[in-house]
């Protein structure tokens, strides 16, 4: 079943082009979006979350037209989004900031919206801080409190912008979990910088640059454009597009090998770098 | 073998022994069998025990996960507001005590100025009393003032409602507090509620410039332009010709153009959603 449907979609912000006329959709099951920064992924996740209008092209979300009022808040009652930044109302505990979402997603039932909002805590593990103000809470347990407003009520799209930043490797290992089981039920598209996030979890990924699709697949699909273009020598080769010095001491080199190299299996993050190259490479050191 | 082994009391005769229906012979009678029968103990348990318990427990967590609100939440609560309501309230500025403390010392200072010189008293009240609540609804929607704006806009909440809601709650509060200063004015009475006219305007004017220009940008206008008329009043020297006749007709226009305006844009979004 398909739930997005983008016709032509195009974005512009004055002269920078977000989204240059892309054609998409997205059904059931976890989608992976990568891109450098100012791809256009963020763009293209609040497009779909009815925050943002497209400057041309059509737009079908859930069945329905987001330009319309009543297609809007159709949607927005089956939608569940984490920006890449929010921040929140000064004072307010995690319990109590969930709940405001829950009130805004309509939940008027009291007894029904605490149990949702006791579901969605205890599904990111932060029931232990449930009665704590945000402000005394780390990064990565505020990231996790963005996230539980967005699986309130099982949405049936769920679109997350970055929803690992400031996790540590165990909270995202609980988080993938947690997205995997969703996408079981729900259309989730998540956008990341984390080439690893999106081995383990997504069946298929979208690779954008410059607000265009480089690739559209699946993520053995990806990997295997860099099948025979990786190589691990003793020092950085000339042949190389990408290199870098791993842990053992020896070169990982992606590119055009030379004769008799080491070949070795690709990783996803060397795909990734094979296709949108040296901009993704500085991006990866950066925030590596 | 025991009698309480061969025969258990009935669950009506429990319930009316818990609720003390039943008479002191009978009552003595099931309780001598209750301490004897485990069966019977166990269900008198469960109907006495496990709901006084749930009970207790939800109190004691609701209490917990809604901590008693602050001042002004809990003073809305007590007008009869819910708290659904006021979680609606509660997470914008314009009605936490810090921003009516602000309000108040802005309006109080107009008015200790009238003890100095009373058109200087009067120009700063004018001044002062009419941006309070434009400022109040620009702080109560938008990117700057609601730190998780945009997921605020992606919920089906009606943003009307929102809108109403936080924007009766801010009249509700300034405006009180600036008619009590203003009566103080050694000024006619009738100026005390004079101001409201431009306040009704500019809060009107502001809301329906909002979804051309933003909040900031339409609330920035307003004050802009009331206080070029109110730097021109005084230039005069008649700043009661701010809340004079010729002034409020231009006022009552104000409020039925943007009211006009506001009800034809039925795609209105004070949140800044998709227009």
């Amino acid at each position: 079943m398909t739930d997005v449907v983008l016709d032509r979609i195009g974005k512009h912000y004055g002269k920078d082009v977000a989204l240059d006329e892309i054609d998409l959709t997205f059904g059931r099951g976890v989608t992976g979006l990568l891109g450098p920064n100012g791809a256009g992924k963020t763009t293209l996740l609040r497009i779909i979350a009815t925050a943002l209008a497209a400057d041309t092209g059509t737009v079908r979300v859930l069945g329905q037209d987001p330009l319309t009022t009543r297609g809007r808040t159709a949607i927005r009652r089956r939608l569940g989004y984490l920006p890449q930044e929010a921040g929140f109302p000064r004072g307010f505990t995690v319990f109590r900031f969930i709940d405001y979402f829950a009130i805004l997603k309509e939940w008027d039932d009291r007894d029904a919206r605490h149990d949702e909002v006791r579901r969605v805590v205890d599904a990111v593990d932060l029931t232990d801080v449930a009665t704590k103000r945000i402000q005394s809470l780390s990064g990565g347990q505020r990231r996790r409190v963005l996230l539980a407003q967005a699986l309130l009520g099982r949405p049936g799209l769920l679109v997350l912008d970055e929803p690992t930043n400031g996790l540590d490797p165990a909270q995202r290992a609980r988080l993938r979990d947690l997205l995997s089981t969703a996408g079981e039920t729900s259309t989730l598209l998540v956008s990341t910088h984390q080439t690893d996030d999106v081995a383990a979890l997504c069946e298929r990924v979208v690779v954008l640059e410059h607000g265009r699709v480089l690739f559209d697949g699946s993520v053995s699909g990806l990997i295997a454009t860099a099948d025979g273009k990786v190589w691990m020598s003793g020092e950085r080769s000339s042949l190389a597009r990408n290199a870098w010095r791993t842990g053992s001491g020896l070169w990982r080199n992606v590119g055009a090998p030379p004769a008799g190299a080491d070949l070795v299996a690709p990783t996803l993050e060397d795909a990734y770098l094979m296709l949108v190259g040296d901009r993704a490479l500085a991006e990866v050191g950066s925030t590596s | 073998m025991t009698s309480s082994d061969v025969w258990h009391a009935d669950h009506d005769d429990l319930e009316r022994f818990l609720d003390g229906r039943v008479g002191a012979v009978f009552a003595a009678s099931l309780e001598a069998h209750v301490l004897a029968c485990e069966s019977c103990r166990a269900q008198l348990n469960g109907m006495a025990f496990e709901p006084e318990v749930e009970a207790r427990w939800t109190g004691v967590r609701s209490r917990i996960e809604d901590p008693a609100p602050g001042a002004v939440e809990a003073f809305l609560r007590r007008l009869g507001l819910s708290q659904e309501a006021t979680s609606l309230l509660a997470a914008v500025p314009s009605l936490r005590a810090g921003w009516l403390l602000g309000v108040g010392v802005s309006v109080a200072f107009a008015g200790l100025a009238s003890l100095l010189s009373a058109d200087l008293g009067l120009t700063l009240f004018l001044l002062v009393a009419p941006l309070a609540p434009v400022a109040g609804v620009a702080a109560a929607f938008g990117g700057d003032a609601d730190p998780s704006h945009e997921i605020v806009t992606t919920t089906p909440f009606s943003a009307g409602r929102l809108l109403s809601l936080r924007t009766l709650a801010v009249l509700a509060s300034s405006v009180p507090l600036a008619v009590a200063v203003g009566l103080l004015l050694p000024t006619p009475a009738w100026v005390a509620v004079a101001w409201l006219g431009p306040a009704l305007a500019g809060v009107t004017a502001t809301l329906a410039l909002a979804p051309v220009a933003g909040l900031t940008v339409s609330s920035a206008v307003v004050g802009v332009a009331w206080t070029s008329a109110v730097v021109a009043a005084d230039r005069a020297s008649d700043p009661m010709a701010l809340v004079g006749t010729a002034s409020q007709l231009v006022c009552v226009l104000v409020i039925v153009v943007a009211s006009a305006a506001l009800l034809h844009q039925r795609s209105y979004d004070p949140l800044g959603r998709l227009s």
